[in-house]
C-alpha cells in the first residue's frame, strides 16, 4: 500500500543537483526584463506622470501607466479578490510605499533601471494613517472614499447571551495582545512571465493558485477564461504570499504592449517587502470563568491591518473571527473582527493565516487564566478542550476531534508533570505549552484526471503545486493506492490551466484532504473502468471482479486475472481515463457567525522548555515538542517534516520578525534587518508527534504547528521569570524592560 | 576597463574556471558572479534569495570556500576556482553528500538545497569530524524558510558517520 509510506519525493535528485526548473530559470526567445516603478510616499495624488523619455530609450520596448487603460478596449483596471479596489498600476492616488506606478520593459535589466529612472512623477502628499485601531477612529486620513472609516469588513459572531455568562463568572480577565506587519519571506521571491498571441495569454507564474490567476486575468482582459493559460513550475516556498493573484496582472498588461515578446518579472527582495505581507492584529479577549476553570463567556474584538487594498482580507477576516476562538467549550461566545485599510503594502493569507496572531492572543491569555487561578495551565485547558460531538461557537457540530491527544503527547513530551529544574546563576528555565484550533476553506473544490497508458504508466493530472510540502509525491501514492498501481508506476502533470483541470488553491492545508478525495473518486471510477474493459476478456460479470495491485482478477478466484496493461492492449485502447472532484460549501450567517465554517478542523499543540538570560533579555528556546491531528498519514516522512518546518517557521514572528516601519516606510527591507530563523535558532531536541486516524480522512498538515509556537514559548517565559509579555516579537529589548518593570513593582 | 559607454558600464572580457572548465567571457563591468553564472553559464543552482549576502541561497566554493556569489563581482572571480552544485555530480553519480541530504529528506523547496550542500562540502573538507554546535555555527549562514535544519543537520552527521 503506498499510502501510509515513507517514500523520497520523486523529485530529490532536481532538488539536490539544482535543476529544480524555478519560475526564474525561465528562458523564452525574445524574451524581455521587466523593472517596476514604485511610489516613494504611503498616500499621495499623482498630479504629475511623463513617461515619453523612459519610452523613447534604446533598448526599451513598452512602458505602462495608468493611462494604458484608458480607452473602451483596454483591460479594467481595477481588480480585487471581493471588492475590485486595487488598480493594476497607481491611477491618480498612491496609498502605499512601493506600490507599483509604472513599469517597464526592456532588453536587458541595465536598461529596464535606466528607464525608470526617465519616468516623472510629481506626487502631492496627503496624510497617512498605519495602525489599524487608528484608522478606524474619525478624523483619521480616508484611504478609500467607499469606507469613510476605514474599515471594509465587519464580520460578527454572535453565540449565547455574552452578559448573562460574564455574570455568571466568579472571574473576568481582559488582555490585548498585538503583532507586528511581517513577511512570508520566502526564499524565491515573487515571479511571473507572460506572453500575448492575438488574445491569447499565457502566463507562467510561481503562484500557489494557477485557476484563481486565471481567472482574474480572463476579468480583467475581457477574455474567455480558456484564453488564459497559467503554467507553474515548483515554487521556492510560498507559505500563502503566492496564494492570491499579486504581480501576474502588471506583467500581463505590460506584455500587452511588447508586440507578442514574452516578459518575465522577477521581484528582488526589498520589493517583497512591499507586495505582501502578514496582517498586522491588535487583539482584545475577555473571558468570564469559574473558580474551578470552566470558561463561561469569551469576548474578542479583533483588528486587522488590511494595507492600502482589500485584497483577500474580505475572506480572511472572517476566517478569523473563526478562528479566534480557540478550542474550547464556551456557552457565551461574541466576537467582532474588522478589516481595516491602512496606509502600508496589502495584507494576504499567512501561514496558520489569522491563527497565529488569534492563538498569540488566546493561548497567552489562557495562561493568565490559569496563573489567576493557582490552577495548572494543562489542567485548565483538558478541563475546557472541545471534544468530538460538542457545538462549536457557530453551531457547527465537530467531529474527529484530538485536542486533547495534541496537548497530551507535547507535554509528555517536554516533562510537564515532572519537576522543575533548579536554577542558580542569571539563566531561568520555564516551560510553557499551547494548542490551537483552525478551520479550512468552507467553500472549495479539486477536480483531478487519472491516465493510465498500455505500458500501465499512470498519470494523474493535478492543479495542486508544489512548493516542497511534497504535494506531488504524497498525491502520486493516493492515486497509486486508488487504482491500484505500483507509486513507482505514477507520474504527476501540472498545474498547467490547459492540461490538468480546475482547483481552487494550493493553500489553507485543503490540498490532502480535497485533492486527495477527488483522487481517491478518480481512482475508484478507473477501476471499474478497468473491470468492465476487463470482464468481457476474463469472461465474467464485472460484479465478480476485483481490481488491485495491477490486476483485475475473478474475487473468488484470485489466480483468475489479466494486468492492467493487457487488458488495455487486448481492448485496442492506448489509454483509459478517469476524472474525479471533491467538493465543500459552507458559509456563515452574516449578523451571527452560524453556519458551517469548515469541512473539518486543523488541530495542532506544541510544548516547550526555554532558558531566559535576565541580565540580557535574550530567550532561548532549548526543547520544543510538537503534535498535530494528521488523519490518515500519506507519507510519515514529509509529515513530521511539515511539523519540524512549522516550528522552526514559527520561531520567526515569536522572537524575530518585525516589519518596522516610520511614517509609512518600511525601514527593515532586507533579510539581514529582518532576521528570520537560522540554525542558530533551533532548539537542541526538537520533536514531531502525528495524531493518526489510520481509518480517518486525508487531513492537511502545511500549518498546524505553527500557531502554538508564539505562545507555548511566552507561557515558558511567564514560568522562567513571571513577566507577561503581549507584543510580538519576544525580543531581548522587551524581555529585559519587562523586568526591570517587574522588580519596580 | 575602458569608460563607461552609452551611460552603461564597459564590457570586460575575463575568463572563469568553472567546475573543472574554463569559460572565456564578455560581461559587463558591474555583473555579479551568481548573475553571471546563472544567465551566462545555465548553472541555476545557485539562486538570488536577498541580494546582501545573508541568506546564503547563492553560496559557491571559490577556492574551496562558501562564499556568497551575489557580493561578487564577475571580475573578481577571475584566477580563481569556482564550484557550483552542478560540479558536485560525477560520471559515477550524486556526491556523498547529496546523496545524505536525499536520503535525510533534508530539504522541501529545496531553493536553499545547493547552498547548504556547497557549505556542508567545504566544512567537511576542512573537518572530516565536525562536532554539533560548530555544524551549526558554519551552516547559520545558510537559511532555510522551510525549516528544514534538523534534517539538514541529520545529512551531515550520518555523512560525518559514513567516513
Amino acid at each position: 500500500m503506498a499510502v501510509g509510506k515513507t517514500i523520497p519525493v520523486f523529485d530529490a535528485i532536481a532538488r539536490v543537483n539544482g535543476s529544480i526548473p524555478y519560475a526564474a530559470n525561465l528562458k523564452l526567445p525574445g524574451m524581455l526584463v521587466a523593472k517596476v516603478l514604485r511610489s516613494p510616499l504611503p498616500h499621495a495624488r499623482i498630479v504629475g506622470l511623463n513617461a515619453a523619455a523612459a519610452e523613447s530609450l534604446p533598448g526599451v520596448a513598452a512602458v505602462l501607466t495608468a493611462a494604458d487603460f484608458e480607452s473602451p478596449d483596454s483591460p479594467a483596471l481595477y481588480y480585487g479578490m471581493s471588492l475590485k479596489d486595487q488598480p493594476i498600476v497607481a491611477h491618480e492616488q498612491v496609498r502605499y510605499t512601493g506600490q507599483p506606478v509604472a513599469l517597464v520593459a526592456a532588453e536587458s535589466a541595465e536598461r529596464a533601471e535606466a528607464a525608470l529612472a526617465q519616468i516623472e512623477v510629481d506626487y502631492e502628499e496627503l496624510p497617512g494613517v498605519y495602525d489599524a485601531v487608528e484608522a478606524r477612529q474619525p478624523g483619521a486620513p480616508v484611504l478609500h472614499e467607499a469606507y469613510p472609516d476605514n474599515c471594509f469588513v465587519h464580520a460578527k459572531l454572535r453565540r449565547g447571551d455574552l452578559a448573562a455568562g460574564l455574570a455568571e463568572a466568579d472571574d473576568i480577565i481582559e488582555e490585548t495582545f498585538t503583532s507586528p506587519l511581517a513577511q512570508h519571506a520566502a526564499l524565491e521571491p515573487h515571479v511571473a512571465a507572460a506572453q500575448w498571441q492575438a488574445d491569447r495569454l499565457i502566463v507562467w507564474s510561481a503562484t500557489q493558485s494557477p485557476y484563481l490567476v486565471r481567472q482574474t486575468l480572463a476579468d480583467i482582459f475581457g477574455l474567455p477564461a480558456g484564453h488564459v493559460r497559467v503554467i507553474v513550475p515548483p515554487l521556492g516556498g510560498g507559505y500563502g504570499g503566492k496564494g492570491h493573484i499579486r504581480i501576474e496582472p502588471m506583467v500581463a498588461a505590460l506584455a500587452r504592449k511588447t508586440a507578442g515578446r514574452p516578459v518575465k518579472l522577477i521581484l528582488s527582495r526589498a520589493e517583497e517587502f512591499v507586495t505582501v505581507t502578514k496582517h498586522a492584529a491588535t487583539i482584545t479577549i475577555k473571558t468570564g470563568f469559574k473558580r474551578d476553570g470552566a470558561l463561561t463567556a469569551r469576548q474578542v474584538t479583533l483588528y486587522w491591518n488590511a494595507g492600502a487594498y482589500a485584497d483577500v482580507s474580505p475572506v480572511l477576516v472572517p476566517a478569523g473571527m473563526v478562528r479566534s476562538i480557540g478550542p474550547y467549550r464556551i456557552p457565551a461566545v461574541w466576537v467582532d473582527s474588522y478589516g481595516v485599510y491602512t496606509n502600508l503594502p496589502p495584507a494576504g493569507a499567512f501561514r496558520g493565516a489569522m491563527s497565529s496572531q488569534a492563538a498569540w492572543a488566546y493561548e497567552s491569555h489562557m495562561d493568565t487564566i490559569a496563573r489567576q487561578l493557582g490552577m495548572d495551565p494543562l489542567e485548565l485547558r483538558l478541563k475546557n478542550l472541545l471534544r468530538s460531538g460538542d457545538l462549536f461557537a457557530t453551531g457547527e457540530t465537530l467531529h474527529d476531534l484530538h485536542f486533547a491527544e495534541c496537548l497530551e503527547a507535547v507535554a509528555e513530551g517536554i516533562g510537564w508533570r515532572e519537576a522543575r529544574p533548579a536554577d542558580s546563576g542569571p539563566v531561568k528555565r520555564g516551560r510553557g505549552l499551547a494548542v490551537m484550533m483552525k478551520s479550512t476553506s468552507p467553500t472549495s473544490r479539486s477536480e483531478c484526471r487519472l491516465k493510465i497508458a498500455e505500458n500501465a504508466q499512470m498519470t494523474l493530472f493535478t492543479s495542486t503545486v508544489e512548493m516542497g510540502q511534497g504535494a506531488h509525491t504524497a498525491l502520486a501514492q493516493i492515486a497509486a493506492e486508488a487504482a491500484g498501481v505500483a507509486v513507482e508506476q505514477v507520474k504527476v502533470t501540472g498545474p498547467d490551466t490547459a492540461v490538468t483541470p480546475f482547483d481552487s488553491t494550493t493553500s489553507a492545508s485543503r490540498s490532502s484532504g480535497m485533492m486527495g478525495s477527488a483522487i481517491l473518486k478518480a481512482g475508484a471510477v478507473l477501476k471499474e473502468k478497468l473491470i468492465e474493459a476487463g470482464a468481457p476478456l476474463l469472461e465474467y460479470a464485472p460484479e465478480e471482479l476485483r481490481a488491485e495491485a495491477g490486476y483485475v482478477f475473478v474475487a473468488a478466484q484470485p489466480d483468475q486475472r489479466l494486468s492492467y496493461a493487457e487488458i488495455l492492449q487486448r481492448n485496442g485502447l492506448s489509454a483509459l481515463e478517469a476524472a474525479g472532484e471533491f467538493a465543500t460549501k459552507g458559509g456563515l450567517d452574516p449578523e451571527t457567525g452560524q453556519g458551517l465554517s469548515t469541512p473539518h478542523w486543523h488541530q495542532g499543540a506544541g510544548a516547550c522548555e526555554v532558558a531566559v538570560d535576565t541580565d540580557t533579555g535574550k530567550v532561548t528556546v532549548l526543547r520544543y515538542h510538537a503534535a498535530s491531528f494528521a488523519g490518515r498519514v500519506v507519507n510519515p516522512q514529509l509529515a513530521h517534516l511539515q511539523n519540524e518546518g512549522n516550528v522552526i517557521f514559527g520561531l520567526g514572528p515569536a522572537l524575530l520578525e518585525e516589519m518596522v516601519t516610520d511614517n509609512g516606510q518600511i525601514i527593515n527591507t532586507n533579510l539581514s534587518d529582518y532576521q528570520i530563523p537560522s540554525f542558530l535558532d533551533t532548539p537542541l531536541e526538537l520533536v514531531s508527534t502525528l495524531v493518526e486516524s489510520a481509518a480517518g480522512e486525508f487531513h492537511g498538515i502545511g500549518e498546524m504547528t505553527l500557531p502554538p509556537v508564539a505562545p507555548a514559548i511566552a507561557n515558558a517565559v511567564f514560568d522562567a521569570v513571571g513577566v507577561r509579555i503581549r507584543d510580538l516579537p519576544m525580543t531581548p529589548e522587551k524581555v529585559l524592560r519587562a523586568l526591570r518593570q517587574a522588580e519596580g513593582e | 576597463m575602458k569608460d563607461k559607454v552609452d551611460g552603461f558600464m564597459a564590457e570586460l572580457s575575463l575568463t572563469l574556471q568553472v567546475n573543472g572548465q574554463i569559460y572565456p567571457l564578455t560581461v559587463s563591468a558591474e555583473r555579479t558572479l551568481l548573475d553571471v553564472l546563472r544567465e551566462d553559464l545555465g548553472l541555476v543552482g545557485a539562486r538570488e534569495g536577498c541580494g546582501v549576502g545573508m541568506c546564503g541561497a547563492c553560496t559557491v566554493l571559490l577556492n574551496d570556500q562558501p562564499i556568497s556569489s551575489c557580493l561578487m563581482l564577475a571580475a573578481q572571480a577571475e584566477g580563481a576556482t569556482i564550484t557550483t552544485v552542478e560540479g558536485l555530480e560525477t560520471a559515477d553519480g550524486l556526491h556523498p553528500v547529496q546523496q545524505a541530504f536525499i536520503d535525510q529528506a533534508a530539504f522541501q523547496c529545496a531553493y536553499c538545497t545547493p547552498g547548504f550542500i556547497l557549505s556542508a562540502v567545504a566544512l567537511l573538507k576542512q573537518q572530516s569530524q565536525p562536532d554539533d554546535q560548530v555544524i551549526r555555527d558554519y551552516l547559520a549562514g545558510n537559511l532555510c524558510r522551510c525549516g528544514s535544519y534538523g534534517n539538514i543537520f541529520k545529512a551531515v552527521k550520518t555523512f560525518e558517520e559514513l567516513l
